[in-house]
Formats: C-alpha cells, sequence, structure tokens
C-alpha cells in the first residue's frame, strides 16, 4: 500500500523529481511554491488527503475477494457462441442491409470488400437451463451449468484491432502504458497471502495468433510490485526463481539479508519508493521458492478432478491445466489470476477453426466454475470469460455454405461471468436482429471495468494514482456501475 | 326543496364573486387616475362603489349558503367569511358617504382605497386556497423546491425504514390532511370519524368504512377513487389524494389493512414499493445484517493477539472494523483460537479452513456474534459433535463444511440456525436423501454438495 512515498516525505526526491523539479530552474521551482503554497516539492495537504482516502480499501463490504479472468485473445465469434441471430441464417448470403453498417468503420481488411454477405452460424444453437440461454452446440459443458452464468451480449469497446483492443480492456486505454486490472487490485487492496504473488498470469502453452505482450499485465506507473508474475508450465514455473547450482537455501538466505541492508542504507540515502519495491520483490521471491512448486503440484488431485476439467487437464500449460492451477491459486488466496487462451482470431475458415478452440476451452471452463461452486469458492470468487472485441455478422472474404470468416467488430461482444455478488442465470444486454449493433442496454468497457471494481469494494472513481501531473484511475474518466449485473 | 335551492345559490358563489372584484378596481383606478374629478366624474366613482356593495352583497349572501353545506373546514372558511363581510360593509359605508357627499380629505380617501384593496386580497386568496388547495400560491413558481413527496416523512424516520408501519406512518398522515378537518369526533359529516383506527375502520351513517381485504367494497377507498365531478367524491372540497396516495391506501385495504403492518412488506410489490419509495423518500431494500451492523474498530490491545504469521486479517469497511480472518498455518491449537476470540466482536469472515480443526476447537467459536462466514472445509476431524457449538452463531448466513466427517445427524443442529442461508456439503458423510429431506424442509437454505 505505500505508493510513491516521497509525495509524502518531503526531504527525499528520487531522480525523477529531482530532474522534474529543477529543470525548469529556479523561476519554475518558484512559481510551483507560489501556486502550491504548503511547499514546492511535497504536494499540498489537500493531495495528501485525497490519498489517504486510498488507505480506507475497500470502499464497502465487498462481494468478491478473487477474481479469475480467462481472457480469450483473439476475439471469439459470439455469433457462433452465444448470441444466436436466426435472421442470418434466413437472409444467409444476403448483402448486409445499407442502414445497419452505415457509415461504421471497418477495418482495412475487409473495408474493400465489394460485397458484405451475411453469415448465419452454421452451428445449431439451443436454449438451455431454467433461464433459457441461448447456446451453441459448441459449448456442451458450459451449456450445461448457464444458470450460473450471467451472460453480457452488448459489451462494446473502442477499437477495432487486436492490441489497442486488449489494451483497452486489460488497462482501460487503448494506449500502452497504464497499469492493468489485476495491478489496479493488487495496489488498491494489497496482498491476502504473503507467500505468493497478488496477481498471476497463466498462458496458454503452443497457441498462436495474437501476441501477447508483458505490458497487458504490467504495472504501468504503480510501483513494479504490483506487476502481474507469468507462471509457466514445465520446470521453471517462475524464470530465475531457483537458486543458481550451488548456493543453498541458507546461502541465499544470508545473501538477501546483506542485501537488504544496503538496500536500507541507499533508501534512507536518496529515498526512492522502487528501492523498496525491490526488496519486497526479492522477499517474495525467496518466499515463492517454496511456495510456488507447492501450488503447481497437481500430484494430490484426484482422478475424477482431472476427469472434470477434461483430458487436457494433465498436460500442464494446456487452457485446462490452467484452469485448474486457477482454482489452486484461489485456495491460496491469489486476488488476480489472468489466463490467457490464444486463437479466436479466425478471419478464414472459421467455422472448422472454432470448433478446435471451442474444445479447448469449454469443458475446463464449466469445470472450473463447478469446482469452485462445490468447494464454496464461488462465494468470494469472480470468474470472467471473454475476449477484446466480437466479430462481423458478414463474412469476411467468400462466403460458401459450408465456411465463412469473420472480421473484428468492435460495435458488440458478448462475454460472461460467474461467482461472486453476480447475478446467476440472467442475460443482460441485447443486439439487433443482424447481431451488428447494440439494441439494448450498452455496456462499454469502462462499465465493465467499473462493475468488477464494485465486486472487489472498490469505487472505480476514488482508485487513483497520480503519474505525471494528474490522477489515473483504470476507468479514466469513464465508467457506470452495471447495476443489473449485481446480485 | 329550500336546502337544494339554496345549495343551488351557493354554486354561485364562484360565478358572482369576481363581479365585485372587477368593479371595486375599476372603480379605485378612476378615482386614482382622473385627476380633474368634475362632477360626472364624482358621480360615476360613487356609483361604482354601490356596485361594489351591491354585487359584494350576492357572493356574500351565495357564498353563505356554500359555506353552510358542510363540504368546507371551519378553519378555512372563517377568515375567507369575515373579510369578504368586512369587505361588502366598507363598501356600503365609502358609499353612503359619497352619496349624502361627506367630504373626503386626499388622505383618508386614500387609506380607504388601501384598506379595501388589502381586503379583497386576503379575502381573494383564502378563498383561492379553499379551492386550489394551501400553498398553490407559490407551488409554480421557478426557483422554489417543489414539494415532491405530499406527506413528509421526518429524516429520523426515514433512516429507520424497518420500523415504519403502513397505517400509521404512510396512511394516517394522509387521512389527516385530507380527511379528518370534517370526519373527526366533533364534526363527523355522515356519522364517519376517521380519527380513531377503529371508528374509521366501523364507518359512519351508511356502514362499514373499510373491508378488509376489499378495497372496493370500502367506502373510504370507493369515496377517494370516484371520479373527480362525482358528487359523492372525497374530499369535497380542496385537493384530491394522488394516484400513488390511492394506491398505497388500496393496497393497505388489500392487504388485510391491519394497523400494525411494516412497511417493509410493501417488498413482495415491486411496483407499489417503487411507489412509496419516491413518495416518501424511503428506501425499502431488504438490508443484510452487514448493512445494518455499527461496529467499532478493535483497538491496537485486542489487534496485538493476532500478530504474527500465523493469523492473516483484512478490514471489509473502511470503518476498519469488519474483519476478515485466516488461520495461515497447517494446524491450529487452542491457544490460537483463545487469540482469535480477542476479537470475535469484529470478525465476520472466517477462514480455519485445512488446518486439523478438531470438534473442541469447535466450541471457542460459539459466541461470535457478528460472524457471518465461516469456512472449516477440509479438517477431517470435524464431526456431529463439533457442530453443536456452532448452533449458537446468531448471524451465521454461509458454512463451508465441505471435506469434513459430518453425517445426516449434523443437519438437525444446522436447522437451528435461523440465519443460515448456504450450505457447502460436498465430500461429507451426509446421504443425499438427508440433503433433500432437509431442503424440503428448509427450502431458504442453498445447499451445495457437490456436483
Ligand atoms: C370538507 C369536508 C369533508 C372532507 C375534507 C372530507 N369529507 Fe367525507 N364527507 C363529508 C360530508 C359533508 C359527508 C356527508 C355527505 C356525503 O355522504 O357525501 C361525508 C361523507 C363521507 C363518507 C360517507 C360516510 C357515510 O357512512 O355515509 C365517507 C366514506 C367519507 N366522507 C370519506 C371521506 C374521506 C376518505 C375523506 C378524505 C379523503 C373525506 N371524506 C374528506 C365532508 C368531508
Amino acid at each position: 500500500m505505500h505508493c510513491n512515498d516521497h509525495h509524502h516525505e518531503n526531504k527525499n526526491y528520487s531522480r525523477r523529481d529531482f530532474l522534474t523539479k529543477t529543470s525548469l530552474g529556479l523561476g519554475a521551482l518558484s512559481l510551483g511554491s507560489m501556486i502550491s503554497p504548503v511547499n514546492a516539492y511535497g504536494q499540498s495537504e489537500f493531495l495528501n488527503l485525497l490519498d489517504s482516502e486510498k488507505m480506507k480499501l475497500p470502499h464497502f463490504v465487498p462481494k468478491a475477494k478473487r477474481v479469475i479472468y480467462l481472457f480469450q485473445s483473439g476475439a471469439p465469434s459470439q455469433l457462433d457462441l452465444f448470441d444466436y441471430k436466426p435472421k442470418l441464417n434466413e437472409m444467409f448470403g444476403k448483402e448486409v442491409p445499407k442502414s445497419i453498417i452505415g457509415e461504421q468503420r471497418l477495418t482495412g481488411m475487409s473495408s474493400g470488400q465489394n460485397s458484405f454477405p451475411m453469415a448465419g452460424s452454421l452451428f445449431q444453437f439451443n436454449q438451455h437451463g431454467q433461464s433459457g440461454a441461448w447456446m451453441s452446440e459448441l459449448m456442451p459443458y458450459t451449456s450445461k451449468i448457464v444458470d450460473d452464468l450471467c451472460f453480457i451480449k452488448s459489451m462494446y469497446t473502442d477499437a477495432i484491432n487486436h492490441d489497442p483492443a486488449m489494451t483497452m480492456i486489460q488497462t482501460g486505454s487503448e494506449l500502452p502504458g497504464r497499469p492493468s486490472i489485476g495491478s489496479w487490485l493488487s495496489y488498491g487492496l494489497g496482498t491476502d497471502n504473503k507467500n505468493l504473488p497478488e496477481f498471476v498470469v497463466l498462458v496458454t502453452k503452443g497457441k498462436n495468433g495474437q501476441p501477447l505482450y508483458s505490458r497487458l499485465w504490467g504495472n504501468g506507473f504503480l510501483p513494479s510490485q504490483h506487476q502481474g508474475v507469468q507462471f509457466r508450465s514445465g520446470k521453471d514455473a517462475v524464470l530465475y526463481l531457483d537458486n543458481p547450482p550451488g548456493v543453498s537455501s541458507g546461502i541465499r538466505e544470508e545473501q538477501l539479508k546483506s542485501l537488504e541492508k544496503l538496500q536500507r542504507i541507499q533508501h534512507a540515502d536518496i529515498g526512492d519508493p522502487e528501492i523498496l519495491t525491490k526488496i519486497s520483490n526479492y522477499e517474495m521471491a525467496y518466499r515463492m521458492q517454496t511456495s510456488v512448486p507447492e501450488v503447481m503440484d497437481v500430484s494430490d488431485e484426484p482422478e475424477y478432478i482431472f476427469d472434470l476439467y477434461g483430458e487436457d487437464s494433465k498436460n500442464p500449460g494446456t487452457f485446462a491445466a490452467n484452469c485448474l492451477l486457477a482454482r489452486k491459486l484461489v485456495e491460496k488466496d491469489v486476488k488476480f489470476i489472468q489466463l490467457y487462451h490464444r486463437g479466436w482470431d479466425q478471419h478464414g475458415n472459421l467455422p472448422k477453426d472454432i470448433k478446435k478452440q471451442a474444445k479447448e476451452t469449454d469443458q475446463a471452463t464449466a469445470a472450473l466454475i463447478q469446482d469452485l461452486k462445490q468447494r464454496g469458492l464461488l462465494e468470494d470468487t469472480l470468474v470472467i470469460w471473454g475476449g477484446e472485441f466480437g466479430r462481423t455478422n458478414y463474412s469476411q472474404g467468400m462466403l460458401k455454405p459450408d465456411n465463412y470468416g469473420r472480421d473484428h467488430h468492435p460495435r458488440c461482444f458478448t462475454i460472461f461471468m460467474a461467482g461472486a455478488g453476480v447475478k446467476k442465470g440472467i442475460t443482460i444486454g441485447a443486439t439487433d436482429d443482424f447481431g451488428y449493433n447494440i439494441a439494448e442496454r450498452p455496456v462499454h468497457v469502462h462499465d465493465f471495468q467499473a462493475t468488477l471494481m464494485h465486486l472487489l469494494g472498490i469505487d472505480h472513481e476514488k482508485l487513483t494514482f497520480k503519474f505525471q501531473g494528474r490522477r489515473y484511475r483504470l476507468t479514466d474518466v469513464h465508467g457506470n456501475v452495471v447495476k443489473e449485473v449485481l446480485a | 326543496m329550500l336546502t337544494e335551492f339554496l345549495d343551488f345559490l351557493g354554486s354561485l358563489h364562484p360565478l358572482i364573486v369576481h363581479l365585485p372584484i372587477g368593479i371595486i378596481l375599476l372603480t379605485i383606478a378612476i378615482d386614482v387616475f382622473m385627476r380633474n374629478k368634475n362632477n360626472s366624474v364624482y358621480r360615476v366613482i360613487t356609483m361604482g362603489w354601490f356596485f361594489t356593495f351591491f354585487t359584494g352583497l350576492l357572493a356574500a349572501l351565495f357564498g353563505w349558503f356554500l359555506g353552510d353545506n358542510g363540504y368546507y373546514f371551519e378553519s378555512q372558511i372563517n377568515i375567507h367569511r369575515w373579510s369578504g363581510i368586512a369587505l361588502v360593509s366598507l363598501s356600503f359605508i365609502i358609499w353612503v358617504l359619497r352619496y349624502i357627499n361627506f367630504r373626503f380629505s386626499k388622505p383618508f380617501n386614500r387609506s380607504l382605497n388601501l384598506t379595501t384593496i388589502i381586503l379583497l386580497m386576503v379575502t381573494g386568496h383564502f378563498g383561492g386556497e379553499m379551492t386550489h388547495g394551501q400553498n398553490y400560491l407559490f407551488e409554480n413558481l421557478p426557483y422554489i423546491e417543489k414539494e415532491i413527496s405530499l406527506v413528509k416523512l421526518s429524516e429520523a424516520k426515514r433512516s429507520k425504514a424497518d420500523s415504519l408501519m403502513v397505517y400509521e406512518d404512510l396512511i394516517h398522515p394522509i387521512l389527516e390532511e385530507k380527511c379528518m378537518a370534517c370526519h373527526n369526533q366533533n364534526h363527523a359529516y355522515g356519522g364517519l370519524n376517521m380519527s380513531a383506527f377503529e371508528s374509521m375502520v366501523k364507518g359512519g351513517n351508511s356502514g362499514t368504512g373499510i373491508k378488509k381485504g376489499k378495497p372496493y367494497e370500502s367506502l373510504i377507498y370507493k369515496r377517494v377513487s370516484f371520479p373527480h365531478d362525482h358528487p359523492k367524491f372525497m374530499p369535497p372540497a380542496g385537493v384530491p389524494l394522488s394516484y400513488d396516495q390511492i394506491a398505497t391506501l388500496e393496497w393497505w385495504i388489500d392487504n388485510g389493512a391491519e394497523k400494525q403492518i411494516p412497511v417493509t412488506s410493501v417488498r413482495n410489490d415491486a411496483k407499489i414499493q417503487r411507489m412509496i419509495e419516491i413518495q416518501y423518500g424511503l428506501d425499502l431494500k431488504e438490508k443484510t445484517f452487514l448493512e445494518t451492523l455499527k461496529l467499532a474498530s478493535p483497538s491496537p490491545e485486542m489487534l496485538k493477539s493476532i500478530q504474527g504469521e500465523k493469523y492473516f486479517f483484512r478490514y471489509l469497511n473502511p470503518e476498519q472494523s469488519f474483519m476478515d480472518l485466516k488461520f495461515t498455518k497447517k494446524e491450529i491449537n487452542t491457544k490460537d483460537l483463545i487469540n482469535i476470540q480477542k476479537v470475535k466482536k469484529n470478525i465476520v469472515w472466517l477462514n480455519l479452513m485445512d488446518c486439523m480443526l478438531k470438534d473442541d476447537h469447535l466450541g471457542y467459536l460459539n459466541d461470535f456474534p457478528n460472524l457471518t462466514r465461516l469456512k472449516i472445509q477440509k479438517n477431517p476431524l470435524i464431526t456431529n459433535k463439533g457442530i453443536e457449538a456452532l448452533k449458537n452463531l446468531e448471524n451465521l448466513s454461509e458454512l463451508n463444511l465441505y471435506g469434513t466427517r459430518v453425517s445426516d445427524a449434523a443437519l438437525i443442529t444446522l436447522g437451528q440456525i435461523q440465519s443460515l442461508k448456504k450450505l457447502f456439503l460436498w465430500n461429507t458423510r451426509i446421504t443425499p436423501q438427508a440433503i433433500a429431506d432437509f431442503k424440503a424442509q428448509h427450502p431458504e437454505i442453498e445447499i451445495v454438495a457437490g456436483l
């Protein structure tokens, strides 16, 4: 919780402080002290007061203590999975009406097409559960648990390409450099487990598709201890965590202690808060030497649990194995677990490719939610499934009776959530009959983020961090909590 | 026959009453603006005062008949009646004085004019208040905050929505404002006295006032929901009940017209709930136990006992009084539990999963007054015996027992926890049959017992 200390202790300056305060010369310095009467270097009392607000987190009793975000990178086709549009099948091959697309922007990949034939999904849709949610045959396992889910079918975003859209939904801005959701939560709420990071990232191995940059789980301008830590499958779950050959645990401990002494001296001298972060990172790494192998070890999971998650779950690094791991991390009170599963970017050959994609994720997703539920963990864990935007109702490239592709579509997409504080068995929002525009209850990415924060007991307008002269927050200056979601 | 004729004349009052008003104003205007008062101007003014007096007399007379039919409150009539009569008398005196050519000094003349205008305004205002309701004058002024709820609840009452009563706090104030001036123990028009609950239910000359459960057969409801121009519409004069007020009355009668029914019982009817919330500025949403709980944060002294590696806690509210505490080690002992007990008042969530918790340990948890969520799953030493201790947890709503060795008999104990809402029983010795029976008995408790 100790953020930029230098804002509070005005006798210490970091290098950055020094440069910003002196580069404009003494004139600027005196101007600064005229504007801010408290003093020229530190913040005014007023701003300190605002920062102390942060100390009172959570802002209200939270519903969720932890989040598992099953991020489907590449943008899964909502029209083939959740958003049932019989009209598109009726009008299969006909042009999308002009009135529907209007003047909206398309990507460079399909804007040159001289025809935009509507592609109804080739997959069968059915209603499931008591809630009667529509699901396609691609997700037989998830279909069975729809009464535990809350669908938002009217999500929309600003960006039309993967990287900005992913950056947007993960950090609240299209431009890189802001802290990700997990970092904000780590910064705002602190840890619930001293031996593991608050924010863990698991990426499905061996998948191609849109690149994942580590800045998607980066801390941005927050202190670096709040960044996501990637756990990999295989021998070294966290890179460079193990002691080098020949260095015993005792030697390592002594080494770290001496290092800390030196670092404390340095901090007393120049007061850069990043030094404290460094100390805590070293400490955490040391503790993780035992805690990480422990949590990564699934050998005492019973066979029926592997059956539940599917055969992939025995193969480390698959989505299913990561889901199982996510459950184990949740049991250890890790606050934010971010999974990434790539390969949903089906511009062509969609029917064939999406089948494979769905198969890789469907069973394990449903299993995770059920497993959390039977353990009572769904009471305080929020599970989210979704991508960065949606896909077009028209075919990119040639439309064939048995094949089509879909381009990027930021105007609408579907995500679903389950667990803590979220209504069960409901669908929020709707798209028009063509699945192109939103017809009911639009939910912007910032609204979704505000809602997520709300579930964790945070008022998204109050959790801020001052950087480069202004206060930032996850939702920047936007976002409204989607009350309909709250149980 | 005669009374009906007089009633008819009475109803002409609002028509006639505007004649003298116009004439007075015209007369005074001539008096003020015609500087050069030759003889004929003087005579016109004198004649003006005569017509003022004459039409005023008619208006007053008809007004008397109207006031006499019992449709107006005495308190409101009085000022209007007597200032009107004063006005008529004054105009008579002025006319007589002018008629006998009494010489007015200029200041005296001016003060007579002024007195007349003041009397006119007073009479007119109170007349208006009777037909348009109190506050009619200012209610459409811009910049004046409009009263949305017609009946005001005090801030103190509003904050305690849970203790409000439909009759006492919502219905009675409406009836008091709109009906009781004419229906009280002294003036019980139609034989109906509404000031006491019992006499109101009993009704007046025409019989039962309120038939419980049957709004459309209740005279009181019928009379306020008639078309406004119906001769039996109540209140006969003044501002009628608003749509929301009538709906509230209807809901109340429909639901048994009990004297002691709490406002929170409108929760079974979303529409009326919303209406009442807006009308009275209330928030009737059901509050969870934690939303109503007020606690002081634990003292540093108390916190000392749970410092160290073994315990981990965080606060759940900005007041830093609700604690979520977990035990972090693999094996718990009696001393640890005694330490945790020190902050028992503040603990609302407690996690003692997977730490070799034993039956007799649970005895230390039996008086955590504010504990709502207890996780003791994955403690295979826990049996039915230990569960006994939990039945005193008054506010426990969620209990996780998966991976313990409790069996069917534990359900009998658990059924006694009134506040329980959720129970996790996966991987225990409880049989599906016992769960089915329990569910039938306690439909309000959700049970999760595996897939
Ligand atoms: C200005 C006086 C006045 C007010 C105010 C008034 N009433 Fe009356 N009410 C009367 C008179 C006079 C009668 C008798 C004549 C009649 O039956 O219409 C009467 C009769 C009734 C009766 C029939 C009693 C019987 O058994 O015959 C009911 C019921 C009644 N009023 C209800 C109400 C209600 C409810 C209100 C308030 C919303 C109300 N009244 C307000 C004057 C008033």
